[in-house]
């Protein structure tokens, strides 16, 4: 559904986007993750055809974006990361604009537009004045117009900013359930999203592609020599857990240790993928005359990912170069852990 | 085309639940009426009218500049939002990834700046209603009149929709217009001043003035059409530039 190969984006000096290439397929929804700065907004504008590349090729569908916009953009449903809208005007009035605009024929806009005011739940506020909304609605009216054409390709820049947590929620399920019709790509610096709604990402740092595949599988490939993480509570002193532990086989390195209330330890294990490693943890832990009260293996989150590729990169940054935003996007991740699914806690 | 007429009808839309609207074409009634009764009153004095430059309608619309002025102020009102707006709000990027052409949404945006001007100057047929009422009006003038009154507001909001293409800033769109279009007013007035210079044609063919004491007389003066229609040609192809221009840049 989109090709692109080695765009660029300069703005005098600086480059913002720099050699990118990559393919979503049909169907696919992709995240596309980065601090922010990092050059996502400016990618996707290149691709909705309001930017042009300084370098590059952008296919859409079977068509060359940048030969022939007009063709690329009637298959694009574009959501700018603003939301921007006319505040004058009311809901149903804009969507019916915003239709024709996009060469729905005439006859079909009321059926078009009764479609995506349902598919993103604003009905019950169809004849309200835009500029009157609140954020969270004025976000599903942008969504509602990014549908409102029926286009295969969705564009989202980050959908979710400034929403509350039930708003979240509420779009990231709306954004799965678009999945089977649509291709979707997203942007984002908050990660649970990305973790929660796309098959596959693609993470951006200071305009260059890092990273690109399957959510599950970076979790794995980026856990690098460590296939495992385990998370311990017991009862006992800290050092002697230490030494327990640390004759185990299979455990490479034991971190995070720390006294909890009551006497208790909890520490985090680093070990290799072999599958008996919980059993060997009991055992050693046994055999020091050690209470285990807790055991458990936790799944290395794209957070983790995240962090390492965009704060080891910091390290050997260019001065002037902006600094990426990991402090940011944890923070954002914050108020959103509940909701994070597997391997949300840490 | 038909993207054009959709985003010029939005555009009346947001123009007419504006306040802005009312208040432009309040004033402007107001002030053509004020000029309207002065004018009347000075024709009721003067007692039967003596040629075709005094009768009253030519006198309107061509004897005074009074009812030229105050458009160097109204025009850049109105026209100031036209793209600027879109611009400040971002609204801009989902006309702009919108399957339609720059030059299709510059052509929207001077379709309803047509009508805005027509607008204005549609409650203005009541002045000639009430001359026709007590006196002779020819409708020949009154054809012409109108028609050179079109071609001024093409040339005029030509240049208001350039300018506010070229700025996100309302205010400074507004004074680039009402720079450019007061500019050449006075070109126009120089024809005046060098009454000998060799330039004196070039400055009578840019003037308003000009313009209308020929059309208010009845003379359709082509030539004055053509200045219209090239200024708005040359302007509207810059403002598509430089809403093309927005693709390349930050």
């Amino acid at each position: 559904m989109i090709h692109v190969e080695r765009l660029t984006k300069r703005y005098g000096d600086r480059i913002a986007v720099r050699d990118l290439s990559f393919s979503v397929k049909k169907g696919e929804v992709v995240g596309f993750l980065g601090p922010n700065g990092a050059g996502k907004s400016t990618t996707l504008r290149m691709l909705t055809g309001f930017l042009e590349p300084s370098a590059g090729s952008i296919r859409i569908g079977d068509v060359d974006a940048l030969a022939r916009p007009i063709e690329a953009r009637r298959q694009i449903g574009y959501m700018p990361e603003a939301v921007p809208l006319y505040p004058e005007m009311r809901i149903d009035e804009y969507l019916a604009y915003r239709a024709r605009l996009k060469g729905v024929p005439r006859r079909d806009v009321k059926r078009k537009v009764d479609a995506a005011l349902e598919k993103a739940r604003v009905t019950d506020v169809r004849t309200r004045i835009i500029g009157q909304l609140s954020k969270g609605y004025k976000q599903r009216v942008g969504l509602a117009d990014a549908l409102v054409a029926d286009p295969p390709l969705l564009v989202l820049d980050e959908p979710t900013a400034g929403l509350d947590p039930n708003q979240i929620r509420q779009v990231r399920d709306l954004v799965r359930s678009l999945a089977g019709e649509h291709t979707v790509l997203l942007s984002t610096h908050i990660l649970p999203e990305v973790e929660a709604a796309c098959g596959r990402v693609l993470i951006l740092h200071k305009g260059e592609l890092k990273l690109e595949g399957d959510t599950s599988t970076i979790r794995l490939t980026m856990g690098g020599n460590t296939a495992l993480l385990l998370s311990l509570v017991g009862r006992g002193e800290r050092a002697a857990f230490e030494a327990a532990l640390a004759g185990t086989p299979g455990v490479r390195r034991v971190t995070d240790a720390h006294d909890l209330d009551g006497g208790l330890v909890r520490l985090r294990i680093e070990a290799d993928g072999r599958p008996e490693i919980a059993e060997e943890v009991f055992r050693a832990v046994a055999a020091a005359g050690l209470v285990l009260r807790e055991l458990r293996s936790e799944a290395i989150s794209l957070e983790d990912v995240f962090t390492q590729i965009t704060t080891h990169d910091a390290d050997e940054g260019t001065p002037e170069s902006e600094p990426p935003a990991p402090a940011e996007a944890a923070g954002a991740t914050d108020e959103d852990r509940g909701a994070a699914g597997p391997g949300g806690a840490s | 085309m038909s993207a054009s007429l959709i985003i010029a009808r939005r555009e009346i839309f947001s123009f007419f639940v504006s306040p802005i609207a009312y208040v432009v074409l309040t004033a402007w009634l107001l002030w053509s009426g004020g000029v309207f009764w002065v004018l009347m009153s000075f024709v009721a004095g003067q007692g039967v009218a003596q040629s075709a430059s005094q009768n009253p309608i030519s006198l309107i619309f061509g004897g005074t500049t009074l009812f030229y002025i105050p458009l160097l102020v109204f025009v850049p009102i109105m026209t100031m939002r036209l793209v600027a707006e879109e611009r400040r709000t971002g609204t801009l990027e989902l006309l702009l990834t919108a399957p339609v052409r720059d030059a299709e949404v510059v052509a929207g945006k001077y379709l309803a700046a047509l009508v805005f001007w027509l607008a204005m100057w549609v409650p203005t047929l009541m002045y000639v209603w009430l001359v026709s009422r007590y006196g002779d009006v020819d409708p020949g003038a009154v054809g012409a009149s109108y028609l050179g009154i079109f071609g001024i507001g093409v040339y005029y909001m030509a240049v208001g929709v350039l300018m506010s293409s070229l700025s996100r800033n309302q205010i400074v769109a507004a004074v680039l217009t009402f720079l450019t279009l007061g500019g050449l007013f006075m070109l126009g007035v120089l024809e005046f001043v060098f009454q000998d210079s060799e330039y004196k044609d070039l400055f009578s063919y840019a003037s308003i003035w000009g313009h209308m004491e020929a059309f208010s007389k009845g003379l359709v003066d082509t030539r004055f059409l053509v200045f219209d229609v090239s200024i708005a040609a040359i302007a509207l192809f810059f403002a598509v530039r430089a809403v093309a221009s927005r693709r390349g840049a930050q």
